[in-house]
């Protein structure tokens, strides 16, 4: 998002001395509108945190400010409300999906990226085509699939359990594409370096591609993070006691099942935000960025 | 004996070249092994299975064959589908002739311009036609909830790209703050959806308190049921119009709010690295020769920004009739039919009423209706923009 910043600053300074009369007034429309905006974009999050704070009371009659605040919530929504189990639950999942994540689309980039076998390009297209088709259509004939209603799998079903949540979304088309697009521009001097050294693709990957290839693998690990932590619709349906109910799906229920407390509630969706909202800060301008180059749209 | 297995045979010419030959292949094959086989189960089977689970009777279990029966029970009848589609088909044509016209400088301009008119005209009331038919003697849910689905993208997808491009054009400027404006901006879009909608659920609760009856308070309107309310918005504001004409409910409205709120920062990101893209080269030019900063907007920025246009209003539409997740936090069930997009009845017809087949034909067509989307998009909009 550099480039942003190179705005094209003599158009301003020359203009300036024929139209300062309204320049100051654009000025001030224009800090007033991107101001009110971020107020707009801002609000709903302030209060979230505001009423997770408040008591049921409080919430009931719509205070703007909690009184007191009530840290004891976040400590009931994390007991009581389970959220706790639902966190770790959530945790869990996501370090085993990236984990297979990175290790199937790294591989799978690489060989679409540097190696030449019979079928490639078919192979590739096939998996960007799956980029296409709508989650409507995969989720019926998955659901079955992992129920073991299709083909006999281990275990038998896998209806609660971790690797209904994990194993489908360990490889994805977007992944693999991503990483393809960096392995590809590569100099092939280095590879054939390498190879006069002696070394195969696996140990070329490992000590050569890796170390230089930590943005776009971030960029992976980003969405992966994001896509799995928000993961709704398919825990809904393959998840039906709490075992590994992950905290979307948790929160959810909760608006269901424990009526309007709203506070506990409040305090349950600040803890479902907190893991996002630290990788966000943390690594802002490589997730904007991410974003505006591969043009994602969750 | 045992020397006579082990023993190599003499080696011929090329035979190590194709011998790393075939070694570059196994391992082409052996690297994308895992990936291949979670895409070709979860990913690629699914398709297929799909298509033939909507040839079925099947509830749970699978039942008798019946054809294309669940998508004969959409449509009401082939000769339904073929009326909408010929509809379709003519406005598409009408289009064509249209931006024809528009390129040929000759004389043949205006009668061409009549002719597609007219086109347009026949087309559009045989599609309504069409569409009558299938609504008498079809799923009148399922083509409800097309029509829903349709309000919830044209309700969203223009705004969010107009209020993307106005923000992403005054923050590209010379602003205190910036980086922390667009981190603002694009919080909501970051934020799950679960997450946000939940709290919006609440902001748009019935209660005369609650956040959004207190806004219009302000304004002197009466507490209104959001969420809860059937109504549509235009009857609600007293006038009386029925039929598609009447628009989307105010619970529909309330939804489409939330998406706007959540995916206009989505948009000015994307506007502002398109607006990094235009070379500061070209406003100078056009600066030398006296343009005003209004010429420069309508001449220079919009035409070199309408890539980014077409690519957002696309993603957006495909985005919107994919959506689910807010739309299945945020509808209540008071609301009825009206907040239920294709996406949610399709999920209910398969997890609520158990009918697998139909379930599966109905997201079969769903799925060819993004794509004919997708496709007229491309067409229609992809000819207009441009490319520099």
């Amino acid at each position: 998002m550099d480039s942003v910043a190179a705005k094209p600053q003599p158009v301003v300074t020359i203009t300036r001395a024929k139209r300062s009369r309204f320049y100051w007034l654009g000025r001030i429309l224009t800090y007033a509108i991107l101001i009110f905006g971020a107020i707009i974009f801002i609000f709903p999050f302030l209060w979230m945190i505001s009423s997770s704070l408040m008591t049921l009371g409080e919430t009931i009659t719509r205070q703007l400010l909690p009184k007191v605040p009530q840290w004891i919530n976040y400590v009931d929504a994390w007991n009581q409300a389970k959220f706790s189990k639902y966190f770790m639950n959530s945790v869990f999942i996501t370090l085993g999906t990236l984990a297979g994540l990175l290790i199937t689309s790294i591989l799978a980039g690489y060989a679409f990226g540097r190696i030449d076998f019979k079928g490639k390009n078919i192979v590739f297209g096939l998996f960007l085509a799956t980029m296409m088709i709508p989650e409507s259509v995969t989720l019926i004939p998955n659901y079955l699939l992992i129920r073991g209603s299709i083909i006999p799998i281990p275990g038998g079903t896998w209806l609660n359990k971790y690797w209904s949540l994990t194993i489908p979304f360990i490889a994805n088309a977007f992944s693999i594409f991503l990483l393809r697009q960096f392995f590809a521009q590569i100099p092939k001097e280095l590879w054939d370096a390498a190879r006069i050294d002696g070394a195969d693709h696996l140990r070329f990957l490992i000590q050569v591609v890796l170390p230089i290839s930590k943005a776009p693998i971030m960029t992976v690990l980003l969405f992966g993070f994001t896509g799995s932590w928000n993961a709704f619709q398919w825990p809904l349906l393959v998840t039906t006691n709490d075992t590994w109910r992950p905290i979307m799906v948790g929160l959810w229920s909760f608006v269901n099942e424990a009526g309007p407390q709203t506070h506990l509630l409040m305090a349950g969706a600040v803890i479902s935000l907190i893991p996002i909202l630290i990788i966000y800060f943390l690594t802002q301008k490589q997730f904007t960025q991410g974003i505006a180059t591969t043009g994602l749209k969750g | 004996m045992t020397e006579a297995i082990i023993s190599v045979p003499p080696k011929k010419p090329g035979t190590t070249l194709h011998k790393l030959r075939t070694r570059e292949q196994i391992t082409g094959y052996l690297f994308i092994l895992p990936a291949l086989i979670i895409i070709l189960v979860f990913g690629l089977f699914p398709i297929g299975y799909s298509l033939y689970m909507s040839l079925f009777n099947w509830r749970v279990t699978k039942g008798a064959f019946v054809g294309g029966k669940n998508y004969l029970l959409i449509f009401g009848s082939w000769t339904n589908l073929l009326i909408t589609l010929a509809g379709i088909a003519l406005i598409v044509v009408a289009f064509w002739i249209w931006n024809n016209a528009f390129k040929s400088l000759n004389k043949g301009q205006k009668a061409a311009k009549i002719i597609a008119a007219v086109i347009l005209i026949l087309g559009g009331v045989i599609f309504v036609t069409g569409w009558g038919y299938m609504y008498d003697a079809g799923n009148q849910k399922f083509l409800n909830s097309l029509i829903v689905t349709l309000y919830y993208a044209l309700g969203t997808v223009p705004a969010e790209v107009i209020i993307g491009m106005i923000l992403a054009f005054l923050l590209y400027q010379d602003i205190v703050g910036k980086d922390l404006f667009r981190i603002i901006y694009f919080l909501p879009y970051v934020t799950p959806s679960v997450t946000s909608a939940v709290v919006f659920q609440i902001i748009f609760s019935l209660r005369e308190t609650s956040i959004a009856n207190t806004i219009i308070g302000w304004f002197g309107i009466s507490p209104q049921k959001w969420r809860f309310e059937p109504k549509p918005l235009l009857n609600l504001l007293g006038l009386d119009v029925s039929g598609f004409l009447s628009g989307p409910s105010l619970a529909l409205v309330s939804i489409i709010i939330y998406g706007i709120w959540a995916f206009v920062g989505y948009n000015t990101v994307i506007f502002l690295a398109g607006l990094g893209n235009i070379p500061k080269e070209t406003y100078e030019a056009a600066e030398i020769d006296g343009a005003s900063r209004a010429q420069q907007f309508t001449n220079i920025t919009m035409p070199l920004l309408s890539p980014t246009t077409f690519y957002l209003v696309l993603i957006g539409f495909i985005g919107t009739f994919k959506s689910f997740n807010h739309i299945y936090v945020l509808r209540t069930p008071s609301a009825g039919d009206s907040v239920i997009t294709t996406s949610l009845l399709i999920f209910d017809n398969f997890y609520k009423a158990n009918q697998y087949g139909v379930a599966t034909a109905q997201a079969i067509v769903l799925f060819l209706v993004i794509l004919g989307l997708t496709l007229a998009q491309n067409k229609l909009i992809g000819e207009r923009v441009f490319y520099g």
